[in-house]
């Protein structure tokens, strides 16, 4: 168990120094600069603009400036942003919240939608259900998340005028319902693919379970359908889902920095993009580590969560 | 060749005979794909030749035309030039995007699969920690960071696509590879002398090319989905050359007051990528020996 | 269509921007001139939400900003002297604008004296003093100090502080537009600067300043909160609270002012699409207004296709300026012939006309000898007429006249090619150093409202050549030099107007840019706020919101 925590967390490290070194180098062999967004500035000069750089550090050598970036890093200071001048991790901080509740939200649509379907799929095998809901989750995998959203937008906005076309909350409000109502529309949309490969595995993990001795014999045994379904299946299924939703944490916030960006929410996605158009490095680094660590945390946990539920599963 | 683990390997003639191909024909959603495919590719290079308008011609008394003005079968775009025209030229785009983005990750990640799969021990242990790890990282954001500073030809973005969707093709392809590694045929192959390039290229791909079809198909989904994203965001093929995710760029702005600019381009995406979809899941079917059993 | 349906049309006679640093005789228009007699005015009351597309978040205003963060700086802090919707400036930390006639610059324009208000307090409550004013200046002049601005600043020797409320320096040489940019220039405490480096110090995340509202809160990615300075020494402030709210979509920005959730519109304005719709709106205020920028294509002069003459007349009449302003921007801006806007002093209204007319400009190409090819494009002495257009990725009406221009281009036989690219990029070496052919590009190249322009148009000043400068049409003309020289030394605003007329009259023959329009912003806010007004001098919607109310 030790070992393998090790073996994770050593993996992690290395995973996160090639993000790094990666994304350090996207970003700073391209031309350009983080101080470029000020040359339209009335009044700005060259001179101007090359001293600043000088003064920030900025005409160093790449490795330097990479080197001295980790150094930090590893003393646990991300650095400030070109922008603002505020610590990153500051930052991040400030645009975790809308994130987690977005995807948060999201998940719990798509568990609870998608196990349905997939458990009833399963049950149902070969039902009009079944085909219906397998012919659905793969459009719903086909449609792009961005463009989905921009659709609801055109519908449930501008058209029937029920839902806020974007933001977490109205100017001055931020009231629970009011965030609440300001959820459901990019939440939906994040979650329907989601909803289609929950449903897709949990169809497969429910026939998996359904044909396994055990349940025959509770069903030999003249328990119920409802309750050998409910007991056995569900709480064997339920395992491999739980491993398949650390798995699924990567698209998860890919697709959440997609909405983010059709729905305007004050996320980490949205923030990435406009930091990218500043190239402000720092936060873009930052948040490039960050998400890396967030999504190996949830890997993690995932892992250990699956072990504890289900004693069978060793690892190592 | 020597047994081969999967039937799409059965002698090239009348390979549309094999089970395999039953299988797959009788699988109405695959079929279906592959009609939506056909059709698109069809309509995308050979529609232009067929509408009276130019995609790139701008009229400016003729902006914002809702659909079915006249020949504007799909209405006009902010210059007044025609969606209709634009659709096919970007699907042309958008679906050679796509394809190369498919073969570039597909060529890398099967060459990476085969020799990790195929060395095994250390080297193979350490390509599947780097192929994980690409895995276990959203790849949109290292994919925008790139998008945002390489100076956006339709060239590089397939390239920016394709680095950032290799890795699936290439754990697959271990997968299979590493099963059949000490197989009697490998095993011969070795004592003949045969080189570990040989033995990988030669005798073991050709086994494994029944999963690479697979992961290719869903890829070239995949890459049109990337593609549409980051020009949709402004980072991707740039105008006025058109793609489908560059005619959405925009068109949020627009939403309100012109909605087809958004409707038009956005089903021509969904149905190409549910095309490619249906096409690899039936695939994937049809491979799986034990689907004749259910 | 143009500034003539606007309430901030300004007749020409009023001489905006007029004031070159010694030719002040009148001073404010009372909003701030008065002292603590009039403090006798309403309680502060109510709250003001504007909505901005970009993020404030420089909140130092010496550190390098962009527009937006001014929005918060106007609010917090002072300059000694400001200047007011008609050019003329009007004292805010000084008792008075400093003028040859009252003494406070000497008659060659060296010699300065400037006298403080003895009331001014920091938000924190520390007195307000000369010594502030000195800190402000020199820290501008900080060689550790990322200063965003040294022009103007570095012309100044001998800071002495006579006494708390008086100060006297002497130029080392005359400079005009000092005037204009210490107008903008915000004076910042330097007891918040104590012991710290001034890059990290934590003003530059709280900002203390002597505005008329103080610094309460941000929410990053959101809003900022300020609230009203009560010991404020002018007018005002006349509100309990501003919102100064982050609205990162213009779509979204002017739905919120429709259903009422903010109540101006600010920087970056409504988009001329929705300019129709807004005026019509219940209870809102909504005007075009005259912006100091302007649109054009700027050509690289440094590439052969553009060093004949001929090349850039002809491209300028295969340009349809009309279209693009009337189709694309709804008719919102207004056309030029040149980088002045029509509201300045200094604006030149005789220039030549300019006439879209494809025939015009083949004729003039044919008889210049460029022969088009086999396949339609231009050639001359093996110099083909092709080249790229650049602008940033992303602006989609730019773009979208960009794709225009390309298409009447080709007309006359020239190749333009399309290659835009991320801002990062774009603003880089890119432009900097000229390695562009064309660019499509909005520029003020003033500073404030006083006419100066080298840093722009000197040849001194081309990135490329080794300038220091933004000249990145690599545009040499020894006659503009020495025009550009003459213009920041002489005094007399009536003297400097010949000097800028004849630049612009040089620059629209020269053609180093096809002038496209001037920008035109549509800010819109309650009818209910009374104090709301454009200022073309300053760059931002709450230059005055010391004066805002409710009504």
């Amino acid at each position: 168990m030790i070992r393998y925590l090790l073996s994770r967390v050593g993996q992690s490290l290395v995973l996160l120094f090639l993000v790094s070194l990666i994304g350090f180098m996207v970003l700073n062999l391209a031309p350009g600069g983080p101080l470029s967004q000020f040359a339209l500035t009335p009044g700005m000069t060259k001179e101007t603009l090359d001293r600043i750089a000088e003064q920030m550090g900025l005409n160093r050598p790449l490795p330097v400036q990479y080197a001295d970036w980790l150094w930090h890093l590893v003393q646990g200071d991300w650095g400030k942003s070109f922008r603002d001048g505020r610590p990153v991790l500051t930052i991040i901080n400030g645009h975790l919240f809308a994130t987690l509740l977005l995807m948060g939200s999201s998940t719990l649509l798509s568990v609870v939608i998608g196990t349905w379907i997939g458990i009833r799929s399963a049950v149902r095998q070969g039902s009009a259900f079944d085909y219906i809901a397998t012919v659905a989750a793969m459009i719903a995998l086909s449609i792009p998340t961005f463009w989905f959203g921009l659709v609801s937008i055109f519908v449930f906005s501008l058209w029937l005028g029920w839902l806020p076309a974007g933001n977490m909350y109205t100017v001055g409000d931020g009231s629970l319902p009011d965030i609440a109502i300001h959820l459901i529309m990019p939440s939906f949309v994040l979650a329907l693919v989601n909803v289609a490969v929950w449903s897709r595995y949990m169809r497969s993990a429910t026939l998996d379970v359904i044909s396994q001795d055990f349940v025959r014999t509770a069903q030999a045994k003249g328990l119920a359908p409802r309750r050998v379904l409910m007991k056995h299946i569900v709480g064997n299924a339920m395992v491999p889902m739980i491993t398949l939703a650390g798995m699924q944490l990567p698209t998860l916030l890919g697709g959440a920095l997609v909405t983010e960006t059709v729905f305007t929410w004050p996320g980490m996605g949205r923030l990435f993009l406009d930091s990218l158009g500043y190239q402000d490095y720092p936060v873009v680094m930052g948040l490039l580590v960050f998400s890396a660590v967030l999504v190996l945390v949830g890997n993690l946990l995932a892992d250990l969560l699956a072990a504890v539920v289900d004693p069978r599963i060793r690892l190592d | 060749m020597t047994h081969a683990a999967t039937e799409a390997l059965a002698p090239p003639a009348r390979w549309w005979r094999t089970r395999t191909m039953r299988r797959f024909r009788r699988n109405r959603l695959a079929m279906l794909g592959v009609v939506l495919i056909v059709a698109l590719t069809l309509a995308c290079f050979s529609g232009p030749y067929f509408l009276p308008f130019d995609e790139l011609y701008i009229d400016l008394r003729a902006r914002f035309a809702p659909p079915m003005t006249g020949a504007h079968v799909f209405g006009t775009d902010p210059l007044g030039r025609d969606i209709a025209a634009r659709l096919f030229q970007a699907g042309q785009i958008s679906l050679l995007v796509g394809f190369s983005a498919m073969l570039m990750s597909t060529v890398l990640g099967t060459v990476i699969g085969v020799v990790a799969g195929y060395s095994g021990g250390r080297i193979g242990a350490a390509l599947m920690r780097v192929v994980d790890a690409f895995l276990s990282f959203p790849s949109i954001f290292l994919l925008l960071a790139l998008a945002a500073f390489v100076s956006p030809s339709p060239l590089m973005i397939t390239v920016i696509i394709a680095v950032t969707s290799w890795m699936e093709v290439a754990r697959i392809v271990e997968a299979e590879v590493r099963s059949l590694r000490d197989r009697d045929f490998v095993m011969a192959a070795r004592m003949l002398g045969l080189s570990s390039v040989r033995i990988m290229f030669r005798e073991l791909l050709p086994n494994v090319i029944g999963v690479i079809i697979v992961a290719a198909t869903l890829t070239v989904a995949r890459a049109i989905l990337l593609e549409a994203y980051i020009s949709f965001l402004g980072y991707g093929i740039q105008p006025p050359l058109p793609s489908w995710g560059n005619m959405l760029n925009g068109a949020q702005q627009y939403l309100d007051k012109a909605p087809w600019l958004a409707i038009v381009p956005g089903v021509a995406i969904t149905l190409a990528v549910a095309g490619f979809n249906f096409i690899g899941d039936g695939l994937r079917d049809a491979l799986d020996a034990r689907s004749d059993l259910r | 269509m143009t500034q003539d349906k606007t309430r901030f049309s300004i007749s020409r006679r009023q001489t905006l921007m007029m004031m070159g640093a010694a030719g002040v005789t009148a001073f404010g228009p009372g909003l701030a001139g008065l002292t603590g007699a009039a403090r006798a005015q309403d309680a502060p009351k109510g709250q003001v939400v504007v909505g901005f597309s970009q993020e404030p978040t420089v909140f130092n205003p010496h550190l390098l900003h962009i527009e937006v963060d001014e929005g918060v700086h106007y609010a917090i802090f002072d300059p000694l002297f400001d200047v007011d919707t008609e050019g003329k400036f009007y004292p805010l930390l000084a008792t008075e604008v400093p003028t040859v006639d009252n003494g406070g610059i000497s008659a060659d324009g060296l010699n300065w004296k400037i006298t403080l208000r003895d009331d001014v307090k920091w938000h924190d409550g520390t007195p307000f003093t000369a010594e502030d004013v000195k800190f402000t200046l020199e820290l501008l002049m900080n060689p550790d100090f990322r200063s965003w601005r040294r022009t103007g600043h570095e012309h100044v020797r001998d800071l002495t502080v006579v006494s708390p409320t008086e100060l006297t320096w002497r130029m080392d040489k005359p400079f005009a537009p000092y005037a204009a940019i210490l107008a903008s220039t915000f004076i910042v405490p330097k007891h918040a600067f104590e012991g710290v480096d001034p890059n990290e110090a934590p003003f530059n995340n709280a900002p203390i300043g002597t505005g008329a509202f103080k610094w309460q809160e941000r929410v990053a990615g959101d809003h900022i909160e300020l609230v009203a300075n009560p010991d404020y020494f002018g007018d005002g402030p006349y509100l309990e609270r501003v919102v100064l709210k982050y609205i990162p979509d213009m779509t979204v920005l002017y739905t919120q002012f429709k259903t009422g959730d903010i109540d101006v519109a600010a920087l970056q304005w409504i988009t001329p699409d929705h300019y129709e719709e807004a005026k019509g709106l219940e209870g809102r205020a909504v005007e075009i207004v005259g912006n100091a920028f302007f649109e054009s294509l700027t050509f690289n002069m440094s590439k052969p296709q553009f060093q004949d003459l001929a090349v850039r007349q002809a491209l300028y009449h295969a340009l349809d300026k009309q279209a693009i302003i009337d189709a694309l921007y709804y008719g919102v801006p207004s056309v030029t012939e040149t980088y002045m806007p029509r509201e300045s002093f200094y604006y030149n209204p005789d220039l030549p006309q300019h006439e879209f007319n494809i025939e015009k400009a083949n004729a003039i190409l044919d008889e210049a000898g460029w022969v088009r090819g086999a396949d339609g494009i231009r050639e001359k002495g093996g110099v083909r007429l092709a080249f790229t257009n650049s602008t940033t990725a992303g602006n989609h009406l730019r773009e979208q006249a960009q794709q225009f221009i390309q298409q009447t281009f080709r007309e006359v036989g020239a190749e333009m090619t399309i290659s835009n690219l991320p801002p990062a990029v774009m603003w880089g070496d890119y432009w900097m150093m000229s390695q562009f052919d064309t660019v499509i590009v909005g520029l003020n190249v003033l500073t404030g409202p006083d006419p100066e322009s080298s840093d722009y148009f000197m040849s001194t000043s081309a990135g490329a050549t080794g300038g220091a400068g933004q000249n990145t049409w690599v545009y040499n003309n020894p006659e503009v030099d020495e025009l550009l020289k003459k213009g920041a030394e002489l005094v007399n605003p009536d003297d400097r107007k010949a000097v800028y007329l004849k630049i612009q009259e040089i620059l629209r023959s020269d053609l180093p840019f096809l002038p496209i329009f001037q920008y035109a912003v549509i800010p819109g806010y309650k009818t209910g706020l009374q104090g709301y007004a454009s200022n073309i001098n300053n760059r931002i919607d709450t230059w005055n919101i010391r004066s805002w109310r409710w009504v």
